[in-house]
């Protein structure tokens, strides 16, 4: 039988389980907590990161909100998540269904080759990026495209053509992550469901409807998720890309930050930006739930 | 529930305090090290870029035994960025601070976290320096020298003899200099050169923007930081020239500093270059095949200043006289020449200008000519220019206009009021 602790053992092992566990909240204070809490603070002040701090109540917020270059941004920032997320899972899915599939060889050499780019430096992805998408008529893209009778795209300053570069390489380094994700989730689903539903008659497309993708609700929600919230908080792409002239075809919500922060020096409202972005994303991460909520219950009705 | 509490804060704290005490004990025992009889003293440096200043440093250690210099070198951005960040929390500062022209004058706003170095004595050397040069490290009506100077950035223009001949223009740089002796000079020969060869005559829009408005006495701002560039005519005239070059379809879309331009250099794809002293070694860097190939004259109609650095002391440092008397050696002008020798840092003390080092000093890559000489007139025709703390946001929208003119067929009046406008709103703020 087990003895029963005294209270005075019972302090110390807790005691020790804190101690296991202070590194990380050591960690997170420093690093993690109190920056996002002096961002708070700083959102009501003008500061330009060497001289006094002044306060100055709401203004940095609706200096933000009443510029167009802001707005500006958050339709950037919309834009492209739209313009990358979306092929993306989708293209993802159907990579992760191939690979599941028992037709396909070398399943190994493949999972690996889709997941590199995710882990190749993003940096490095831009620069490479931004050889293959220039402005010069003699660039890779436009060569590429010239050859199907298509006109130069001006790739580093034209509106669309900003965006597409940049949703490009968000695409082809994330799709590997979520095929991934998918291939997991596939894989996890018992192969009993399917010889159940075989046996009872149904088709490759019923098997896919009544069976994958509702097996398949939570891991799909997740990567929407993830996604979504990447998309909003979207900067090293962009700002390799278009370089220190940040120009406003490709300046992202994050971007807009680094802008007001790292070269106009006005820390109030850049701060007052993570603010307003810190809202956005948790609106955004709500609709997203209930969205995603609405969904599985509606399902639970018809089945 | 609530002693754990307690138990975890002490813990947290605990862990805090000894992390502090341990920065404490060190550098307490360095102080220590101190008290050996001549006073010995450490000064941290931090340099970017390639200086060669390791090689100075050994030899003024060599000279003053009695201190030690560490010099910490990093990439430019990486560099400002934590200068910038040491001295605004106000700790972890170096003695001595390499500070570049566009990053100097924040730092002028708030003269505190840096050392005046009138007080040590730097009016003595003032007329040794180039005075256009030294203005920027000062702020005139405080009497405060927050920078001293070292290397300058005087601008020419580099071209390429076989763009040039295949033009039917003359390759000889004293020849090729009698036709740019204007800007409308330079627009007639651009036209010339871009129908005979197809080839645009400068890379981007910017590098020849730049090399207009740095000729200019006045740019965005006066002393008293408000935009000016609706009444003052020169960055107008700037940016009216660029537009229509941009016009006569001779200016090329080549980004500086990316692979492409690198080629773009390597290939001769566009004549002529907008170099300060310190390009000669990235063209060089980026053509090594094509030596022979450029050659180098005077801009036309004078020379501006582009890029070149200050040493400043923080406030932060404990030993403002030893750092201030190495600063002193450092910049003299037989310590500058070093430095043009080793790394082609540009020299901002005239004298130097006068020494057999530097009068017989010839470039193989370009010809044989004497570059330092083309760059020492240069930099005597460099007008002192208030840039102010704001220029790079004035200066950044007026490039996104002339971009969008060039490539977004633009119209450049609308461009330029809307880059007005953008300016104004976002100086509103600051």
């Amino acid at each position: 039988m087990k003895r029963i602790k005294s209270i005075k053992e019972k302090k110390k092992d807790s005691l020790y389980g804190y101690a296991f566990i202070s590194p990380f909240f050591i960690l997170f204070s420093i690093f993690g907590l109190f920056p996002i809490i002096f961002s708070f603070y700083l959102s009501f002040q003008r500061w330009n990161g060497l001289g006094e701090m002044e306060f100055v109540g709401l203004r940095n917020f609706e200096l933000v909100l009443a510029d167009p270059f802001f707005w500006k941004a958050m339709y950037n920032t919309f834009v492209i998540a739209l313009m990358s997320t979306l092929p993306q899972l989708i293209i993802a899915f159907l990579l992760a269904f191939a690979l599941n599939s028992t037709y396909v060889k070398m399943k190994g050499f493949f999972r690996v080759s889709f997941f590199l780019p995710n882990v190749t430096s993003i940096v490095a992805v831009a620069v490479v990026f931004g050889t293959l998408f220039t402005n010069s008529s003699t660039g890779l893209v436009n060569s590429f495209i010239g050859l199907f009778g298509f006109e130069p795209v001006n790739w580093g300053t034209s509106e669309w053509g900003v965006k597409w570069a940049i949703s490009a390489m968000i695409f082809w380094r994330w799709v590997g992550y979520n095929t991934i994700i998918y291939l997991a989730g596939l894989q996890s689903i018992s192969q009993d469901l399917y010889e159940a539903a075989k046996i009872d008659g149904a088709s490759v497309r019923q098997q896919i409807m009544h069976i994958t993708i509702p097996m398949m609700k939570p891991v799909i929600i997740f990567t929407v998720f993830i996604s979504t919230i990447g998309s909003l908080q979207l900067f090293t792409e962009p700002l390799v890309f278009i370089g220190t002239t940040l120009r406003e075809e490709g300046v992202t919500v994050v971007l807009y930050l680094y802008r007001e922060a790292f070269s106009n020096n006005a820390f109030g409202t850049a701060s007052a930006t993570a603010v307003i972005l810190f809202f956005v994303i948790i609106v955004m991460s709500v609709t997203n739930l209930l969205i995603a909520n609405r969904l599985g219950n509606s399902r639970k009705k018809v089945s | 529930m609530k002693k754990n509490l307690y138990l975890f804060i002490t813990l947290v704290l605990t862990f805090f305090l000894t992390a502090c005490n341990n920065g404490q004990e060190s550098s307490g025992s360095s102080s220590v090290n101190q008290d050996d009889s001549p006073e010995k003293v450490e000064l941290t440096f931090w340099a970017f870029g390639s200086t060669g200043y390791d090689e100075l440093i050994e030899e003024y250690e060599s000279m003053n035994e009695h201190v030690a210099i560490t010099l910490q070198n990093a990439a430019l951005a990486d560099h400002h960025d934590s200068l910038f960040t040491t001295i605004s929390a106000g700790s972890g500062a170096p003695d001595i601070t390499m500070i570049e022209l566009g990053f100097i004058e924040q730092y002028k706003e708030v003269p505190d976290r840096f050392y005046n170095l009138f007080d040590f004595g730097a009016k003595d050397i003032k007329d040794s320096f180039l005075d256009w040069k030294w203005d920027v490290g000062e702020i005139v009506d405080e009497d405060y020298l927050i920078g001293l100077p070292t290397d300058i950035g005087p601008t020419a223009m580099v071209y390429r003899t076989d763009v040039f001949e295949e033009a039917g223009l003359p390759s000889d740089p004293e020849q090729a200099a009698k036709l740019f002796e204007t800007w409308e000079d330079f627009r007639k020969q651009a036209k010339i050169i871009t129908e005979s060869t197809g080839k645009p005559v400068t890379d981007s829009v910017t590098q020849l923007y730049n090399a207009l408005r740095d000729q200019a006495p006045e740019q965005y701002f006066n002393t008293d930081n408000e935009l000016i560039i609706e009444s003052s005519p020169y960055i107008k005239e700037a940016y009216d020239y660029t537009v229509t070059l941009v016009a006569d379809g001779v200016v090329g879309d080549i980004a500086a500093w990316t692979p492409e331009w690198g080629t773009a250099m390597d290939e001769g794809s566009f004549a002529t270059l907008l170099a300060p002293s310190w390009m000669l070694g990235v063209v060089k860097g980026n053509a090594p095949d094509a030596s022979g190939m450029w050659s180098i004259m005077t801009l036309p109609e004078g020379a501006g200043n582009w890029g070149g650095s200050y040493l400043a002391i923080p406030s932060q440092s404990e030993h403002p006289e030893e750092a201030y008397k190495f600063m002193e050696w450092l910049t003299s002008s037989e310590n500058q020449l070093k430095s043009f020798e080793s790394m082609g840092l540009f020299p901002s003390t005239p004298e130097t200008y006068e020494q057999p080092g530097f009068l017989e000093y010839s470039d193989e890559y370009f010809g044989g000519i004497n570059t330092a000489e083309i760059y020492a007139e240069a930099a005597e025709q460099v007008k002192s220019v208030y840039l102010g703390p704001n220029h790079s946001i004035a200066n950044n929208e007026i490039i996104v206009a002339l971009d969008n003119v060039l490539n977004e067929g633009g119209d450049p009046e609308k461009e330029w009021e809307d880059a007005i406008k953008r300016m104004k709103a976002q100086l509103d703020r600051q």
